[in-house]
């Protein structure tokens, strides 16, 4: 039987570099994050992913056939960004893999990018950033960089899975995450991500031309937003507005 | 001498009755198949994205309206159910400057119809936008 995920290296892949994930959740903060750091820090393709737990699609760019889930890097940097809603039954097998695999690569840290969504988001002219890290250490070094700890409260997706993998795996591991909607495509929340991202790690991005394409991105990502929401719902993603009870 | 109002012939009420059947069926088609494009060439309308809300008092609608003129914005009910929301873009948008050359079409407007499930007083609305997210409220009826 083939393998059910698998990860295709198109070039020799870095080691000790810093994974970022940013695969399709509430608000696209994530990928659009994810996407920009491609694009800013001029990223090469260096795997995609390849399972028959996606749906059968290939995205087409300058008329080239890619996979939709894809790998980017540099010596520094690996960045995954899915151009696909990842189907909520195959998200638990797609992340353990990435987690897996970039262990195999033996990564620094994985890094997931996203949002909180937020009911009155329009209310909000500056979102705020929170942070939740795998271990003590890396929450006592989010507090000293600035970063505002997400102390109580629900993580549910590719976020939450990414956590708990890196920590099964012993594979250190950080949440930055904005207050963002929940189903409208947020660039300004994924540019604030981006911002709180440079303070904590050696990567000096310029959000301008993100906040300058604000308009277009949200026009181009409604349908992907659309899709996203589907699996969202499917995931229980409302879970994130609960309040957990540990007493 | 006033001239008498026509009688209306049986042309006209048939043409009226396939008119509301059209716009059932497009209904119908669109609920049955939601996997159709966020776009409408002969409209010239990209489909926004919205979301619909019930309070104990109100019914708020919601909807992500970006590159659009804001006193363009029109609310209007389609029927007692259906709110339509449209508004002008500031730039046409063609499939061309999304980079998609297999495609022809031009787009102008940003549209959404969102139906409401409780009864709501389309009289008494109050429209604002702000980041450009249009937020609409309707006293809900009794």
């Amino acid at each position: 039987m083939s393998e059910a995920v698998k990860i295709v290296e198109k070039q020799i892949i870095p080691s000790e570099a810093t994974m970022i994930v940013g695969l399709p959740d509430v608000g696209l903060v994530g990928l659009i994050a994810t996407s920009y750091i491609i694009t800013e820090l001029n990223l090469e393709e260096i795997a995609y992913m390849d399972s028959d737990l996606l749906p059968p699609v290939m995205v087409l760019h300058q008329g080239l056939p890619r996979a939709p889930l894809r790998f980017y890097g540099n010596q520094k940097f690996i960045a995954v960004i899915s151009e696909l809603a990842v189907p909520a039954p195959a998200i638990y097998t797609i992340m353990r893999k990435i987690v897996d695999w970039g262990q195999a690569k033996k990564v620094k840290r994985i890094i997931s990018m996203g949002g909180i969504p937020v009911e009155n988001r329009q209310a909000i002219t500056e979102p705020k950033v929170f942070g939740s890290a795998s271990n003590q250490e890396l929450l006592d070094g989010l507090t000293k960089s600035g970063v505002k700890i997400m102390n109580e409260g629900y993580m549910v997706g590719p976020q939450a899975l990414s956590m708990r993998y890196s920590i099964n795996n012993n594979v250190p591991s950080i949440a930055i995450l904005a207050q963002s909607f929940y189903n409208y495509p947020d660039p300004q929340a994924a540019a604030i991500v981006l911002k709180e991202l440079s303070k904590i790690f050696d990567v000096n991005v310029d959000v301008s031309k993100l906040l300058e394409k604000g308009e277009e991105i949200r026009l181009k990502a409604r349908d992907i937003m659309k899709r996203t929401q589907e699996e969202m719902s499917r995931m229980k993603k409302s879970q994130e507005y609960d309040m957990p009870l540990y007493v | 001498m006033p001239e008498k109002p026509r009688k209306r012939s049986i042309f006209d009420v048939m043409g009226e009755y396939v008119e509301v059947f059209d716009a059932l069926a497009d209904e119908l088609l669109e609920a049955t198949f939601p996997e159709g494009p966020s776009w409408n060439i002969e409209t010239c309308c990209l489909q926004a994205l919205s979301n619909v809300f019930v309070t104990s008092r109100e019914v708020v609608i919601t909807a992500d309206m970006p590159n659009i003129e804001p006193e363009t914005v029109k609310v209007e009910a389609v029927d007692e159910t259906v709110i339509q929301i449209t508004a002008k873009m500031k730039k046409k948008v063609r499939f061309a400057d999304l980079g998609i050359y297999h495609r022809q079409g031009e787009f102008s407007a940003l549209r959404c119809q969102d139906r409401i499930q409780v009864p709501f007083d389309s009289e008494k609305m109050k429209i604002s936008f702000t980041g450009g997210i249009l937020e609409v409220r309707f006293p809900r009826k009794s």
